[in-house]
């Protein structure tokens, strides 16, 4: 189980890594086409933009460790372990129940752009806002599991220690 | 302030408060301010969303993480390093200087000051504690205080976060941030040279004068750097985000052809490190949007912008109030966080009172840069005692005077507009 789960994550890696890339690439190719050809591609800055946003989601979904984020935790490093689980309860649970009530309107939100394609690659705009869908599912999950495993006694997650 | 807003505000300081990401408690208290108001909550997902897709500036940000993780992965660093030794290390306290100059340098590559204190910075705090000769607390704690100067002098990730916030132009806003941080080395070198005249700090063998042109023929393509950035900016070759892209690629070029200093690990390890940074630069970015589409329609800044307007609150007043209210803010808060939800509450204000936001966004910067070297919660401190292992306490004990003058220059950026404010109008900026 920890193996394909720590699988999938090098998986994932890959993944963000591979759409950083590709959207460095991509706007060499903007900026070679622009200013060296003088001709510019019209759908660089689209396809950029595109690979930004599903960075921004995939990366916080699957790829992101709890001390890879922007953490406001004096209080939470400086607490005992009792009340250290209870503040990871509080904080997963606090974001697992957000993030599922706005769940249904969140899709709703997403699925009503079947009918619209982005301007110069005409993909279809539902498709390249999945990822936020992707995203607040794999979050729901993963917090709620985590609430879980804390409430059993499970290990409490690592504050960064200063 | 209604009941859902203050409800939202409850809920965003307990979440941040006990640890949760400060990203997902933004998302988190915005969903509970929908609830409150009764209004759909898809609105959350459709300002992230919108706001991530639509924003062409802030694909600079991925842009410039990636070109300094390539900058310090590479041999360009050290390359750097040895021209100042060469240049500023024969006086007492060299390594000091050379400490300054090469953030100096490096700030001109790199927008990020925990890039340059991780980077550059590491490499120079092994030099300075070998054999002793300065105390790792000093050492350290230099090098904390001229990495604040990366993101002043351009590029500069949190001053393409300010313009994000205020619609000011980033091409004036990164020459507004030239002569500061010129300042800002000045007044950290005095300090260092004064420091090591009370305490006898060392000197270094001279460079004999003939090895000039050696070492500066190995720096020289790095050197360029910054000098194609800003000639590619304000020659109008290429917009801030292209220049961006343009560094990047120049670092990669540098350290893989010249150099020959990058192997496809190590590329791998570039890209795969800047994606983990970008992607939780990102979501912080994200949430504040959301955020602050909550405090727009509110019309928090507008309120406080009427009542202070009706206190007829001089403009400087103003300014050096916020200044202090940031500082203090720095003490505790991360620096991206302050930048996009606390700052956008004043630019209004500035409006009225007529301080000018280029002005105003590079102090903000300044401001923000202090608070990450101000203790307790200092990232750039956190970064150096997690890379070279010196005890945040020998850090704090030496960092207070870096910090004092740091603050002194500060000040002379409010009070005298001409410093920011000279530059940019040089070229044509008519505020």
């Amino acid at each position: 189980m920890a193996a394909a789960l720590r699988f999938l994550r090098d998986r994932a890696d890959n993944v963000a890594a591979g759409l950083l890339a590709a959207m460095f690439l991509t706007f060499i190719l903007q900026i070679v086409s622009r200013y060296v050809m003088n001709s510019p591609l019209g759908w660089t800055l689209e396809a950029c933009l595109t690979l930004w946003l599903w960075l921004v989601f995939w990366g916080s979904a699957f790829v992101l460790r709890d001390e890879d984020h922007v953490r406001f935790d004096l209080v939470y490093a400086a607490s005992g372990a009792r009340l250290r689980r209870t503040f990871a309860i509080v904080s997963a649970v606090a974001i697992a129940a957000g993030l599922l009530a706005a769940l249904p309107a969140t899709i709703d939100y997403i699925t009503f752009y079947k009918i619209k394609k982005s301007a110069i690659l005409r993909i279809r705009l539902d498709v390249v806002f999945s990822v936020y869908g992707i995203f607040a599912v794999a979050l729901i999950a993963r917090y709620a599991l985590r609430a879980l495993s804390l409430a059993r006694g499970g290990p409490i997650p690592a504050g960064t220690d200063r | 302030m209604t009941v859902a807003f203050g409800l939202s505000l409850l809920a965003l300081f307990a979440l941040a408060g006990i640890g949760t990401p400060v990203a997902l408690s933004m998302l988190v208290a915005a969903t509970v301010y929908l609830a409150a108001k009764g209004q759909d909550l898809g609105l959350a997902a459709e300002q992230i969303i919108q706001g991530l897709y639509d924003s062409f500036i802030i694909l600079a940000v991925p842009l410039f993480i990636v070109a300094a993780a390539i900058m310090n992965a590479g041999t360009i660093s050290d390359r750097l390093l040895s021209f100042c030794v060469a240049v500023v290390g024969r006086v007492r306290g060299g390594l000091g200087h050379v400490n300054v100059a090469a953030s100096l340098i490096f700030s001109g590559m790199s927008g990020s000051a925990v890039a340059d204190a991780a980077g550059i910075g590491k490499i120079i705090i092994e030099m300075m504690t070998r054999d002793g000769r300065y105390a790792p607390g000093y050492a350290a704690a230099i090098t904390a205080a001229s990495a604040t100067i990366g993101p002043i002098i351009p590029p500069s990730i949190p001053m393409v976060m300010y313009a994000l916030v205020s619609d000011v132009s980033i091409g004036y806003l990164f020459l507004g941030g030239i002569v500061p941080g010129l300042v800002m080395g000045g007044v950290l070198m005095g300090l260092n040279a004064l420091l090591a005249a009370r305490r006898g700090f060392a000197r270094e063998a001279p460079v004999p004068l003939r090895e000039l042109p050696r070492v500066t023929a190995r720096a020289f393509p790095a050197l360029m750097m910054p000098v194609i950035l800003l000639w590619g900016i304000y020659g109008g070759a290429t917009t801030p985000t292209e220049a961006a892209a343009v560094a990047a690629a120049y670092a990669l070029v540098l350290a893989a052809v010249f150099y020959r200093s990058l192997s496809w690990g190590s590329l791998y390890a570039i890209f795969s490190e800047s994606a983990r940074s970008s992607a939780a630069v990102g979501l912080v970015i994200g949430g504040a949007l959301i955020f602050n589409y909550i405090v727009a329609s509110e019309n928090i800044a507008g309120q406080l912008a009427a009542s202070l307007q009706g206190l007829e609150i001089h403009p400087l007043a103003f300014l050096l109030a916020v200044n202090l209210l940031l500082l203090l803010l720095g003490c505790v808060l991360d620096a991206t966080t302050i930048i996009l939800v606390i700052v956008p509450l004043f630019i209004p204000t500035c409006r009225e009172l007529g301080i000018d936001l280029v002005q105003f966004g590079v102090v903000v910067v300044v401001n923000c840069m202090i608070g990450l070297i101000t203790p307790p919660y200092g990232v750039l401190l956190f970064v150096i005692n997690a890379t070279t292992g010196i005890p945040l306490r020998d850090i704090i004990r030496e960092i207070w005077l870096f910090i004092a003058v740091l603050i002194v220059a500060l000040a002379a950026m409010v009070l005298f507009p001409e410093l920011v404010l000279w530059l940019p109008r040089q070229v044509g900026y008519l505020g």
